[in-house]
Formats: structure tokens, C-alpha cells, sequence
């Protein structure tokens, strides 16, 4: 029995974020109107895509002990490289389909080259990690505004196909089709349809467990711990850990170029500071997911979790309507939360030893 | 000192380049000025380097609360949100006491005061997160972004706050002497009976704003390599054992070298209230902070701790400000000061690192 109670504590204390997500969700049904619905848990799930793509990265980078600062203006970036191509394809009088998916692909392979950069300064020139991905974070941003000349740029029109359409739409016991939204439907008919898995969300969600299997189950995962965990006994081991950290600012830039790519498909847009509020919260989605910026430890299971946190949070505050102002404060106070659970309940969260 | 012995073992050349290398920074700000002076029409002029001065004031305050946390060995991310929350909230009191038609210098001073004492609270959350709490600077200071932005957006609503008294923005703008052609100086007040040709080409020299700034700068220099409170900041930098066992109290030690940076931003705002008129919150993009960051490192600070100084943050803050003003005289996007710092800040930190100095000390 006491066995028992003790084992439910540590199991509590070690999922002490998933609890958290459990409470805040009970909190925003209680008082929120429809929290709880297939709708709303949808936009929750597309609320958190930008989180958590950006956050993925960010463990990669945390578990080794080191931090990219510059993810959040990445995204900025390559939303204004994304948008820009599409325009300037279009221009060059490709089909629009062929733009998008060319557009998208051009900027995933820009926005790899930052990480490259991130990569060698930290593993080839030893400048610590928060400085040099911060100084990416000040150039990156500065050429971004300097590309689309401060303001906005537009993808034509169609562009938002992708990033709005969900997988199926039903209307019950009329309509049922499958990645094309159904047309001429009547105003009622519209109403009471059902829209099932929004595209954005199921390619994040194609994207998280990819990465969580690489960190779990490959080679290229025990070595990422092993450089956070002990670097000495890294390199003792036989690791090229230059050549691993820079795939890992590369992995890192590589998902906050995945983002700026699913902001263009969203909103048609690409703006220098679409990412700019996102660092701060995927540093928080990654420290609540229980990694520790010393390195070795981290999952991307957990900041799946620290990223529906911060959705959840958001949405709930819409529904609530809370100013948004307040997310900032909120989140702000998660992280500081997080990391001092984690200082102070070492044998709560299960690091005792 | 052990600079000094490692400098004795090498050879001449070597001890020059050595001293090139540690003092990297006043040679580049040099031959910044120079390269503008040669590129830019209207660069080298007393006006455009009082412009430059006038720019540059917040940056100097915000950069030197951030020398002090940087020698300790820890970093401020939120100096640029505390600064918008104190301006924010300096102007709402400023506005507010104006409206129910309070004296001016009345409802500036109270708006000042709150502003300060204000200013006191990020600091101490922070000093006591890193110092009692132990949670690492740089994440204390991240949450303290995140609820300084949080709570800066509430009050202001998401727009700057306007209607503050007028004189705020003549303060704010005099300067500490204006020379007239043929006329002669006049000190803090605009010469009278001026013609609008006297006015087009009177000079004004050394704005107010930066001679407060520079009091502080000043006076915290000192306090930096004079005083005991200096040496102790330097002593935890260094060696955070042998800090503790020479009975320094780190924790509260540490807590006053927060309070200090966030009280340095809240100078920052409360000036930047007068420059401007209107309390501005700070925006995501602005990255004051990576401003302050990167002079203070180009300053010559060590992130490692136990490395720095007030006057080589001032030679950071005028290199980043310089190049601002530079950039825009010769007609490029302003946005390339963005590129430029972070290429700078990235830049300094390989220097020091392959310096052999920096071998030594890191």
C-alpha cells in the first residue's frame, strides 16, 4: 500500500507536465463554453504546430547541451525566403502547385544553411552556443527585413490551399470526401459539417514521431546523448562530435525552416517576425518536457507535451477571452516553474541519482 | 596579475599583436569613423556625432547594468522588456495626473519616481531566482522577458501611450549647449530672438539625455575597478569558490547586481520617455538585448565571467551605434544593423577565443 502511494508520487512527480496539461484542460472546460470539442481540439492541434516544430529542434539542441536562441527569427526567414520564391515562380510563370511545393522546397534548403553556419562556429570554432546562434538571431532577422524590404509579402492566392484544408469533411449521412472540400452545399449544410484532421497539423505530427524515433531507436540519437551527457567520454568513445553537433544546429534550423514553409501555406504570408515570439516558447516547451539545459537529458515526447501546454494555454485564453497580452506573463512563469521543479524535486522528477 | 606574465614570456611581436588583439575594439571604432568619415557626406560633423551620441544613450545604460551581470559570470535577457515596462508605465502616470490636470512638473516627477521604483522589482525576482533559487541566469531572465513583455502589453494595450505633458519632450531634447555661428554658446537653454536662419544653422552639443547617462556611466566605472562592491562583482566572475570563501555573501551580492541591470533599464526607459514624448513598449524584433550583449562582449567581456569594463562597453555600444549611423548616411536599409551586430558579436567572441589570452582566461 505504501509502496503503492509512493510509486503513484514518483509517477506524478516524473509526469508532473502531463498532469499540468490534464489540469489546464479540466480549468479551461469548467470555465470556458466548448472547450472540449472536436473543433476546438483541432485548433489546439494546429495552434501548437509552429511550438512544436521549432521546440523538436530545440531538444536536439538542449540535449546536447547547448541552446539555438535563433529558431524563433529562422521561421521569420524562411517564411520571407518561402514566400518570396513563390511569388518570384509564379512570376516565372510556373503552375501554382509546382510554385508551392518548389517555393517550399527552396526554402528548406536555404534555411539549412544558418544551421550549417550555428554548427561550425559552435563545434569547429568553440564559440559558446548562446552567442553564436545569437548573433544568427540578430543577422538572420536583419536580412530577412532586408529581403522583403519591411513589409509583408504576399503569396498568391491559392497558395493557403495546404495549410487550411483538413483530410476529410463530412457532412453527417449526405456528404463524406477526402482532402477536397465538398462544393455547393447548402448554408445548413455547411454548418453541421464536420472538418477531421487539419493537413498543417498531420504533417507536424507526421514530422514529431520521425524525429522522436531518430532520438530513440538510432545511433544518431545515443551519440546526441552521449555529447550531452559527457562529452569527454564522447570523444573518447569515438564520436565526431564537431561533425554531430553541426547536423544537430542543422536539424534545428531545418525544423524552424519546416515552420516558416507551414506559416506561408497557413497565411499566405511572409513577414520577418513571424517567429519572433516563438523562441521563448520553445525553450519553455522543451524545459517543461522535462530536458535539462546541462545537457543529456530531454525527449521529444516531452515537448509534444510542453507544446500543447503553451496551444492549450493560448486557445483556452481566446476562449476564456483573456487579452493574449497575458500569455507572455504565463508562460514566462511556466518556465521559471519548470526549472525550479526540476531544481528542487530532484527525487520527485525521478534524477536523484 | 597573470596577463602580465604570460605578456613578459613573449616575444615583441607577439606582445604587439597581443595588444592589438585585446584592444580590437577601439581600433575598429576607429577605423569605422574613418571609413564613414571617407564613405558618407555629412558624417563628419559636430551635429551628426551629437546625433549619434543622442542614439546611442539608451544603449550605453542598458549595456552597462549588463557589464555588471556579465562579469558575475551570469546574462540579462530581459533588459530590453523592463526597459519598455518602465517606460510604458512612466508615461501612463505622466499622461494620466496631465489629464486630471496636475502640473507638469508634478506628474513628470511622480511618473519618473514610479518609473524607478518600478524598476526595482524585475531585478530583484531575478537576483533572487539566480542567487537564492539557483535557477540559471539565462532562463530567470528569459521568464522575466516573457512576463516584463506580458505585462507592459496589458497596460499599454498593444499601443504607444500618448497625450503626456509637452514639456516632457522638451527636456528631453535640450541639450547641454548650443553654439551659434557668430553668436557664441549658450548652455541648456536655446539662444533668443533667433532667426529661422539662426535656427537652421544653430549646433546643439551634447544632449541632456547623454549627459545623464554619462553621470551614471561615470559614476558606475568607478564603483566597478574603485570599490569593494566592484571588486566583489569581479570576484564572483572569477572564482565563485574562492569568492565564498573569502566570505563575500554571494547570494546577496548577486541580487544587488540584478537590481543594478534592471535599474539601469529603468534609467533607460525613463529617458527614453523624455527623448521621445510617448512611451514606446518594446516590440519582439527590437532585440535590445542582443544589443547590449554584443557591446558589452565586444566591450571585451568574458561570458565565462570575471571579464570586463565600463569603457570598453562604451567603445561596444558606439562601434554598434556608429555603424547604425554610418549604415543610414550612406544610404543602405537600416535592417543591416541587425546583420552587421550579430556579425560583430559572433566576430568578438572568435577573437577571444583565439587570442591566446582568451585560451588562458576561458
Amino acid at each position: 500500500m505504501g509502496r503503492n502511494a509512493g510509486g503513484a508520487a514518483e509517477w506524478a512527480g516524473r509526469n508532473w507536465a502531463l498532469l499540468f496539461l490534464a489540469l489546464e484542460i479540466a480549468a479551461f472546460t469548467a470555465f470556458g463554453t466548448h472547450f472540449v470539442s472536436l473543433e476546438n481540439l483541432q485548433n489546439v492541434l494546429v495552434a501548437c504546430t509552429y511550438v512544436l516544430l521549432l521546440g523538436i529542434g530545440e531538444t536536439f539542441v538542449i540535449i546536447t547541451g547547448g541552446i539555438d536562441l535563433s529558431v524563433g527569427f529562422l521561421m521569420g526567414f524562411s517564411t520571407v525566403i518561402c514566400a518570396k520564391a513563390i511569388v518570384l515562380l509564379r512570376g516565372a510563370a510556373l503552375p501554382l502547385p509546382a510554385a508551392v511545393v518548389l517555393g517550399a522546397v527552396i526554402c528548406l534548403a536555404v534555411g539549412l544553411l544558418p544551421g550549417v553556419v550555428n554548427g561550425l562556429l559552435v563545434a569547429r570554432l568553440r564559440v559558446p552556443p548562446f552567442l553564436a546562434t545569437f548573433g544568427m538571431y540578430g543577422f538572420t532577422y536583419g536580412l530577412a527585413e532586408i529581403i522583403c524590404d519591411n513589409t509583408p509579402i504576399t503569396a498568391p492566392e491559392g497558395t493557403g490551399y495546404a495549410g487550411n484544408e483538413y483530410v476529410f469533411y463530412l457532412v453527417p449521412g449526405k456528404v463524406f470526401s477526402f482532402l477536397v472540400r465538398p462544393q455547393g452545399l447548402s448554408e445548413g449544410d455547411l454548418r453541421r459539417m464536420i472538418t477531421v484532421l487539419p493537413i498543417i497539423a498531420v504533417i507536424t505530427f507526421i514530422v514529431a514521431p520521425i524525429f522522436a524515433f531518430v532520438l530513440t531507436r538510432m545511433r544518431f540519437g545515443r551519440h546526441t546523448y552521449a555529447i550531452g551527457g559527457n562529452m569527454d567520454a564522447a570523444i573518447r568513445a569515438g564520436i565526431n562530435v564537431p561533425r554531430h553537433l553541426t547536423y544537430i544546429y542543422m536539424i534545428s534550423s531545418a525544423c524552424a525552416a519546416l515552420a516558416g514553409a507551414l506559416f506561408v501555406l497557413r497565411y499566405v504570408t511572409g513577414t520577418a517576425d513571424a517567429g519572433s515570439s516563438l523562441m521563448l516558447d520553445a525553450v519553455v516547451a522543451v524545459v517543461i518536457g522535462g530536458a535539462s539545459l546541462y545537457g543529456g537529458r530531454g525527449t521529444v515526447k516531452g515537448t509534444i507535451v510542453g507544446a500543447l501546454i503553451i496551444a492549450v494555454l493560448e486557445t483556452g485564453m481566446v476562449n476564456l477571452e483573456i487579452p493574449t497580452f497575458n500569455r507572455y506573463i504565463a508562460i514566462g512563469g511556466i518556465l521559471i516553474f519548470a526549472v525550479l521543479v526540476d531544481q528542487f524535486f530532484p527525487d520527485l522528477v525521478g534524477r536523484g541519482k | 596579475m597573470e596577463e602580465g606574465d604570460v605578456l613578459r614570456r613573449r616575444s615583441a611581436a607577439g606582445r604587439i599583436l597581443v595588444r592589438i588583439g585585446e584592444r580590437w575594439s577601439g581600433f575598429f571604432l576607429i577605423l569605422l569613423l574613418l571609413a564613414f568619415s571617407l564613405l558618407g557626406r555629412h558624417f563628419f560633423a559636430v551635429r551628426n556625432f551629437s546625433n549619434i551620441l543622442y542614439y546611442s544613450t539608451i544603449y550605453l545604460l542598458l549595456a552597462a547594468g549588463e557589464t555588471f551581470v556579465i562579469i558575475t559570470g551570469g546574462i540579462d535577457l530581459s533588459v530590453g522588456f523592463v526597459m519598455g515596462l518602465v517606460m510604458v508605465a512612466t508615461s501612463i502616470v505622466m499622461r494620466d495626473l496631465h489629464a486630471m490636470g496636475v502640473q507638469p512638473a508634478m506628474s513628470m516627477i511622480s511618473g519618473s519616481v514610479v518609473g524607478l521604483v518600478l524598476g526595482v522589482f524585475p531585478g530583484l525576482i531575478n537576483g533572487l531566482l539566480v542567487a537564492r533559487l539557483r535557477v540559471p541566469p539565462f532562463i530567470a531572465t528569459l521568464g522575466m522577458y516573457g512576463v516584463a513583455n506580458g505585462i507592459t502589453l496589458n497596460l499599454c494595450q498593444g499601443f504607444p501611450i500618448y497625450y503626456l505633458p509637452p514639456q516632457v519632450q522638451q527636456i528631453g531634447n535640450l541639450f547641454v549647449a548650443y553654439f551659434l555661428p557668430g553668436h557664441g554658446l549658450t548652455f541648456f537653454r536655446r539662444p533668443s530672438n533667433m532667426t529661422p536662419d539662426d535656427i537652421r544653422s544653430l549646433v546643439g552639443i551634447v544632449p541632456v539625455t547623454v549627459l545623464v547617462a554619462a553621470i551614471f556611466l561615470l559614476v558606475f566605472g568607478f564603483i566597478l575597478v574603485r570599490t569593494r562592491f566592484g571588486r566583489h562583482t569581479f570576484a564572483i566572475g572569477g572564482n565563485l569558490d574562492a569568492a565564498i570563501r573569502s566570505g563575500i555573501a554571494v547570494p546577496r551580492h548577486l541580487v544587488k547586481v540584478y537590481v543594478l541591470s534592471s535599474m539601469f533599464a529603468a534609467v533607460a526607459g525613463v529617458l527614453y520617455t523624455y527623448r521621445a514624448g510617448i512611451g514606446h513598449f518594446t516590440t519582439l524584433s527590437s532585440s535590445y538585448e542582443l544589443f547590449a550583449i554584443a557591446a558589452v562582449v565586444i566591450g571585451g567581456a568574458s561570458l565565462m565571467g570575471g571579464r570586463g569594463s565600463i569603457g570598453g562597453t562604451v567603445i561596444g555600444v558606439l562601434i554598434l551605434n556608429v555603424l547604425e549611423n554610418g549604415l543610414n548616411i550612406t544610404g543602405l536599409p537600416a535592417f543591416y544593423r541587425y546583420m552587421a551586430t550579430g556579425l560583430i558579436l559572433i566576430a568578438a567572441v572568435v577573437i577571444d577565443q583565439l587570442t591566446p589570452e582568451g585560451y588562458s582566461s576561458a
